[in-house]
């Protein structure tokens, strides 16, 4: 494995340690964030560490049924529990935007118990009109005031463009790793891909961005090793984290090409104008990241259809977490639209926290055996 | 305590006229839209322009009160309509997909266009985007924001939410070709007002003991505020909701009778719709509910000024439980439990409906710490009535009443 994706999957697996050792070693507050429908650009630029808040898999979920009923997502359960149980102690804040409504709702709840310094809400449009443009815009405006103020100083206009030219290599370097994955035998798998992607949510943006750059100008000259072409599959959903499904996927013979989540390639969508007014530009941007919550069905497949084209997809793995109601309520038409287009398989996991490894194997490897993986 | 069919307000039988009416209209007459029910702006619009508006989420309830909603349910399901999906829409998912049931009120037709707002929770969004796919009929989206602080709101909310309403109504004379002319507007947006004031007279009379009326009853004119705000018929409706109403609270006449009413409970959450008889046997057993949050804080707490609709369903679209902070709603509800006299709350961690569940078991805690009161927590759904467990439930109930003393 290449120095630099062993460090990223270090990071990965050992996120808090490492959100900490940051805290300390740079005396920054950090602020989490849900989904990547949010700028950080603006959390950088007020000289605050973003982190996107994902739960660790290893925790029992214990005293967030306290507050949260069993049949809401178990990420956001499982990530509420380990708050609760001050396994986040270098959060100083957090901001939820309007998503699905246990996220949404979750903001009141984390209001009342308020377990750090800052809190904040972000209304996201889930319309695309010079109206909901300007209101995204006032929202930007209103929750990077209230940064300000958490921070006692202005978050300057120099500053945000020079996060947003960060930001936007960063993205750059991510879509140009998604693009290496087209290659007959491409040079990551899954697993790289997500590390790269989720450590990008712990790590420095500008440490994360040397990393990639050297990781991709080191992967550029190596040679492609001449296997055989394996079934390649595209994977659909709100965001997976348990890797065993990467490994179960591998081992059958299939290759993952393309995805469509949040800690994906969602989270690498937006590319952000460079000059004229930040705000407008990043409300601009952020308005057309093709998550389930905030995105019209036509959009989705679009996103899709263009992933399944360019990536030469055999078959569409859907792999949607239990009780994620806006991922589920797209699925059936997202099915049939790409059955009906591209005449290719494709399935439905149930994903949970953490996965029932046992009968998604069976069923994921009857799948890629039926596209043309190995038999077993 | 005797089990008896009580005596209902005369009400409730001009209410089922006017639903029967309604569901005739929605079969017959055109153009129709399908729309929400959650502080929607467009509804008085809908009346305004000459549309229909059909309400699937209404006639979820229908189906569920005639128990058809397991099958339309299941039929969705059978279309990878997954039960973490809201039961409403798989109800009326199913029913699009079902072609061998006998629909319960003769069913609603199909729409010409598709009326939807963000003031409702996001399945909403997800479901009429589903609707469009379906029906390929245009969709016109208020795109209304969460407002988390009411007490804090920035004044561009309000604007935004004027603009986009503004737009809408330009959207729905394009699409039909037609001219919403501003004096129908303010009329509707009059009509509405007056509905929602005599609702809030109602809603006060309540506080009466006996309470006047139950918590079916009180569902029953939901019907009148929401399904026909801004028609004429809707206000003097709800009129003659009130002032029977008035008369019962001055004769001193409840559901229950003064010596009968041992305790007053509050219903948190939807009620389970396929099992309304369940309020019977609290009334049975001396428990009435002059209250609940779903009938209280959701619809009907904004008045409107016909002068300046625009404003008033601005306002409308930015206001009701959906829309207030946990902490706003907690003092609400401390207050009301103290108006009403309530001494017990039944909470329905309802898996169907998150909006109204995150932040229930919160509300049961603080309930119980700073006001004493015994809370149950009921789990089940408002309208699949397959994963409501009688028994379970039963059990619990008893266990309540006897702890209460009833």
């Amino acid at each position: 494995m290449h120095r630099a994706l062993k460090i990223m999957a270090d990071v990965v697996q050992n996120a808090p340690s490492v959100l900490q050792d940051i805290k300390a070693q740079n005396e920054i507050k950090m602020i989490g964030y849900f989904h990547p429908v949010f700028p950080a650009e603006i959390l950088y630029a007020a000289g605050l560490h973003p982190v996107q808040l994902y739960p660790r898999l290893d925790e029992p979920i214990t005293l967030a049924d306290d507050h949260l009923q069993t049949y809401l997502c178990a990420y956001l359960r499982a990530e509420w529990d380990q708050i609760l149980k001050e396994k986040r102690p270098y959060l100083d804040g957090a901001i939820i935007p309007r998503s699905c409504e246990a996220v949404t709702f979750l903001f009141q709840t984390w209001k009342r118990h308020n377990p750090f310094d800052f809190i904040d809400y972000l209304n996201i449009p889930w319309k695309n009109s010079a109206n909901t443009l300007s209101f995204f815009t006032k929202e930007l405006q209103r929750v990077k005031k209230n940064l300000e103020t958490f921070i006692h100083r202005e978050i300057t206009t120099n500053a945000l463009s020079d996060a947003i030219t960060l930001y936007n290599q960063n993205r750059s370097l991510l879509r140009k790793a998604r693009r290496l994955r087209n290659a007959q035998n491409p040079p990551f798998q899954a697993i790289d891909i997500f590390n790269m992607v989720m450590s990008g949510f712990v790590l420095d943006k500008k440490e994360h961005t040397r990393m990639m750059t050297t990781l991709l100008s080191q992967i550029e000259e190596t040679a492609v090793s001449p296997e055989p072409s394996p079934v390649r599959l595209l994977l659909s959903g709100g965001c997976v984290l348990d890797t065993r499904l990467m490994d179960i996927i591998s081992a059958a013979g299939a290759l993952v090409v393309a995805d469509d989540f949040n800690n994906g390639a969602r989270s690498f969508h937006p590319i952000v104008t460079e000059g004229g007014d930040a705000l407008e530009s990043l409300a601009r941007a952020y308005t057309t990241v093709p998550c389930g919550f905030n995105t019209a069905i036509k959009d989705r497949f679009s996103f899709l259809a263009d992933a399944i084209e360019e990536y030469a997809v055999d078959g569409v793995l859907f792999a949607i977490n239990r009780n994620c109601e806006t991922e589920k309520f797209d699925y059936p038409i997202l099915d049939q639209k790409i059955r009906e287009r591209f005449e290719i398989p494709t399935m439905l996991i149930e994903t949970d926290y953490p996965c029932a490894v046992g009968p998604l194997q069976t069923r994921v490897e009857a799948f890629i055996e039926m596209i043309g993986g190995k038999e077993r | 305590m005797e089990n008896r069919k009580r005596e209902r307000p005369a009400f409730n039988r001009d209410i089922a006229a006017a639903m029967k009416k309604h569901y005739s209209l929605t079969r017959n007459r055109k153009p129709l839209a399908h729309t929400l029910m959650s502080s929607n702006p467009l509804i008085e619009v809908a009346y305004a322009a000459g549309i229909q508006p059909a309400f699937p989420e209404n006639y979820a309830c229908v189906c569920a009160a005639r128990h058809a909603s397991p099958a339309y349910c299941a039929k969705a399901e059978a279309h990878h309509y997954t039960q973490d999906l809201c039961s409403y829409c798989r109800n009326n998912l199913g029913y699009i997909l079902a072609d061998d049931m006998e629909p319960p009120s003769g069913g609603i037709g199909d729409p010409d266009l598709l009326l939807l707002t963000s003031s409702a929770c996001s399945h909403y969004f997800k479901w009429w985007d589903t609707l469009q796919e379906i029906h390929r009929k245009p969709l016109v989206f208020v795109n209304t924001p969460r407002v988390m602080d009411p007490q804090n709101m920035p004044d561009f909310y309000v604007d935004f939410a004027k603009e986009e309403i503004k737009c809408a109504i330009g959207e729905i004379e394009t699409i039909l070709n037609i001219s919403i002319a501003p004096e129908k507007l303010a009329h509707a947006v009059h009509q509405s007002d007056k509905t929602v004031a005599y609702w809030q007279k109602l809603l006060d009379l309540q506080k009466c003991i006996p309470a006047p009326l139950g918590l079916s009853d009180l569902s029953n004119a939901l019907f009148v505020l929401i399904v026909m705000a801004g028609t004429k018929e809707g206000a003097d409706l709800m009129e003659k909701i009130y002032h029977e109403t008035s008369l019962r609270a001055a004769e001193g006449k409840g559901i229950l009778d003064r010596d009968e009413e041992k305790h007053r409970l509050l219903w948190l959450n939807i009620p389970f719709w396929y099992n309304l008889k369940i309020l019977g046997y609290f009334e049975n057993r001396g428990c009435a509910f002059p209250m609940s949050d779903y009938c209280q804080y959701i619809w009907g707490v904004t008045r409107m000024d016909g002068n300046n609709p625009l404003e008033g369903l601005a306002r409308k679209s930015l206001s009701g439980e959906l829309n207030s902070s946990l902490d706003d709603h907690m003092e609400l509800l401390i207050r009301d439990i103290q108006a009403y006299h309530i001494d017990g709350v039944i909470a329905h961690s309802n898996m169907s409906c998150r909006v109204l569940s995150v932040g229930v078991l919160d509300a049961a805690n603080i309930i119980r710490k700073e006001l004493n009161i015994p809370v149950l927590v009921l789990d089940g759904d408002h309208a699949d009535e397959r994963v409501y467990s009688e028994a379970e439930t039963m059990t619990r109930i008893d266990a309540f009443l006897e702890m209460l003393g009833g």
